[in-house]
């Protein structure tokens, strides 16, 4: 619980440091009176329009890419699995090319809906050609997955290829960033997000049990199938919802089940937890870094987490009996 | 002969119409064959005297368009450039072959089936040394270099592609209008700080530039505005992108020139920004001292001319010039 309570005030640090750091640094009173006491101070519209929005787009895209990657972790069984895996960011990233680039959609607010039509019906392929006589097979929608990915990263590149403009319209989103996502691209994703966060406690049970073997499961009383295709549905709506809103982050979901493994063992309950306030924490560490590393611009926070993540990976890769399933 | 006899007497109608056909065919071929050296980028170019069919590749189109000149085949313009182009250059476009979206993937047969006179191209030297070959094989082929000045391109294409007449006029309107922005307002400009701003359809969500090139560039340049520029050597400012935190600090500068489209609206890129409440309250926007522009190109005079009479315009709607 001490860990736990550790994470939340860390949490709750960054979530002031993302208001205070920026462009410029904003100091506490300032933040506290742009929220509760608000004026047509300049500073006051910059934290209440931008930097408020982009704070609550970090902490829920981070909540949802932590937990669907503590929990594809938990269904495949494999530590290094990312939502990825399941061609969620394929499907997402294809419909939004497709969206740009042939029916002229742009605006994050109109292409977020294709990225999570894409990653929903990339997942229910997978879902179905996972699907065996003996029930879900984990390793068989792993391969679906990643085959999809494959096929429909190719389309994109080809699409891409032919025209820049859309290249270019979705380079940033392309890239993963919080950057200029008003609260009005979220609301309509929380729902979802709700709804998976629900899905991924209420499977966390059930996942524990599997972890044993599926003959311990279900001596257990686990419905196996019910298990996964929950699972499923759950990874999708907060993996999809969230390269919806920032664009395919990657490095997050895989990392952070991993070193919450690491600190609680192979509870999913408590790894779940700690995900859900570790995640949201890297991805406002690295989005307040992506402010201030190359000022006076900036870098998108997908890129910062993969230059965190590469070797972050390997390091986890190498403790893998300290951390494995 | 008789007037009534030669127009009544079939063979010596039919003779001498033959003889006018044949006389004009020579004439014809000897204007065609007539040619001179120009020097370009890419050497001497011996090209016809009086060039008829005209491709242009990369960024030759507009100006060439511009000058009164009709090409058979170009590379594709993004949409919105065109969209800004005057109705009668619009049309001009759109009736030439579209060879491709970039120079480096044009169809080489196609090209040589329109059998042009003369090539014009601007585009990065690796790109033009890549087809250089191909389209030399093809005919005269003209390049200009990427750093090649406005002024010079345009020099070089209306010499080229003889057109040096509407050239003449275009310069002369020019001067005319510029001498009269800076009789009119040279005293508001040499005390004010200005700052452009811009958004493109490719920013990034939440970005805005702060642009010095384009038009900026005219502006500062030509008319002796007081924008931002990068220092010697440095990429352009208008390269980094900002997020829009960042407008607050816009608030130091006396006037903020943003990008509208012919109408005078705010371009939709840039609708973003004015909606923002940081906008909003910046001192120059709240006083009347944020003014649009319209800036529909800034690599051949017709465009510039539009620039600067919406400068023009803009300038005149300044307090402190009323």
């Amino acid at each position: 619980m001490a860990g736990v309570i550790a994470a939340a005030m860390l949490l709750l640090a960054l979530l002031i440091g993302s208001m205070m750091i920026g462009s410029t640094t904003i100091t506490p009173g300032t933040v506290w009176d742009a929220l509760f006491n608000p004026s047509a101070n300049i500073d006051h519209f910059a934290i209440r329009d931008f930097r408020l929005p982009r704070t609550f787009v970090g902490l829920s895209v981070g909540i949802a890419l932590g937990l669907s990657g503590a929990l594809i972790q938990a269904l495949t069984r494999n530590s290094l699995a990312d939502p990825g895996i399941l061609g969620v960011h394929a499907g997402a990233s294809f419909a939004v090319t497709v969206a740009v680039g042939m029916l002229g959609v742009r605006g994050i607010e109109s292409y977020m809906w294709f990225a999570f039509a894409g990653a929903l019906l990339v997942t229910l392929m997978v879902l179905a050609l996972g699907s065996t006589r003996q029930g879900q097979s984990p390793v068989v929608m792993v391969l679906a997955g990643v085959c999809i990915g494959a096929v429909l990263g190719g389309f994109r590149e080809a699409l891409q290829l032919g025209n820049p403009d859309a290249f270019d319209a979705m380079r940033s989103w392309n890239a993963g960033s919080i950057l200029g996502r008003p609260l009005d691209v979220l609301w309509p994703i929380l729902p979802f997000f709700a709804a998976g966060i629900i899905l991924a406690f209420a499977v966390s049970g059930p996942l524990n049990a599997m972890a044993l073997g599926d003959d311990l499961a279900q001596s257990h009383g686990v419905k196996l199938t019910r298990a996964r295709v929950l699972s499923v549905i759950a990874i999708t709506l907060l993996a999809g919802g969230a390269t919806a809103i920032a664009g395919p982050i990657g490095f997050v979901g895989l990392m952070v089940p991993h070193v919450a493994r690491w600190i609680v063992g192979p509870d999913q309950r408590w790894i779940f937890a700690y995900s859900a306030l570790l995640a949201p924490s890297l991805l406002l560490a690295s989005d307040i870094l992506g402010r201030v590393v190359m000022r006076p611009g900036e870098m998108p926070v997908g890129i910062i987490t993969a230059f965190v993540g590469a070797p972050v990976l390997i390091a986890l890769a190498r403790r893998r009996r300290v951390s494995g399933l | 002969m008789s007037i009534q006899h030669f127009c009544t007497s079939r063979p010596a109608f039919i003779r001498t119409g033959l003889a006018a056909v044949a006389l004009i065919g020579i004439a014809s071929a000897v204007s065609a064959q007539e040619t001179r050296t120009i020097e370009a980028a890419n050497g001497s170019i011996e090209i016809p005297a009086a060039p008829q069919r005209i491709a242009t590749l990369g960024n030759t189109t507009l100006p060439f368009i511009d000058l009164g000149g009709t090409p058979i085949a170009v590379t594709a313009e993004s949409d919105s450039d065109v969209s800004r182009l005057p109705q009668e250059q619009q049309a001009v476009y759109q009736a030439a072959t579209i060879l491709a979206a970039s120079a480096d993937e044009v169809d080489m047969e196609k090209l040589a089936s329109l059998a042009p006179d003369l090539i014009l191209v601007q585009v990065p030297g690796g790109e033009f040394e890549q087809i250089r070959q191909q389209l030399e094989a093809i005919a005269p082929t003209v390049f200009y270099s990427l750093d090649t000045e406005w002024k010079a391109l345009a020099d070089g294409i209306a010499d080229a592609a003889n057109t040096t007449e509407a050239l003449s006029a275009q310069k002369a309107e020019f001067a005319t209008r510029l001498a009269d922005i800076q009789q009119k307002y040279g005293d508001l400009i040499a005390d004010t700080s200005f700052v452009d701003v811009n958004r493109w359809s490719s920013s990034d969500p939440g970005t805005f530039a702060i642009a010095d090139i384009g038009c900026s560039e005219i502006g500062r340049d030509e008319v002796g505005i007081d924008y931002p520029e990068a220092p010697e050597g440095a990429d352009p400012l208008a390269w980094t992108s900002y997020s829009f935190e960042q407008l607050g600090e816009l608030a130091q500068y006396d006037v903020i020139t943003y990008p509208v489209g012919a109408d005078g609206e705010p371009t939709e890129p840039f609708v973003p920004v004015v909606e923002t409440n940081t906008w909003q309250a910046l001192p120059a926007v709240a006083s009347g001292h944020a003014i649009g522009l319209f800036c529909p190109g800034n690599n051949s005079y017709g465009a510039v001319l539009q620039y600067l009479a919406s400068l023009d315009a803009a300038l005149a709607t300044l307090p402190a010039a009323e």
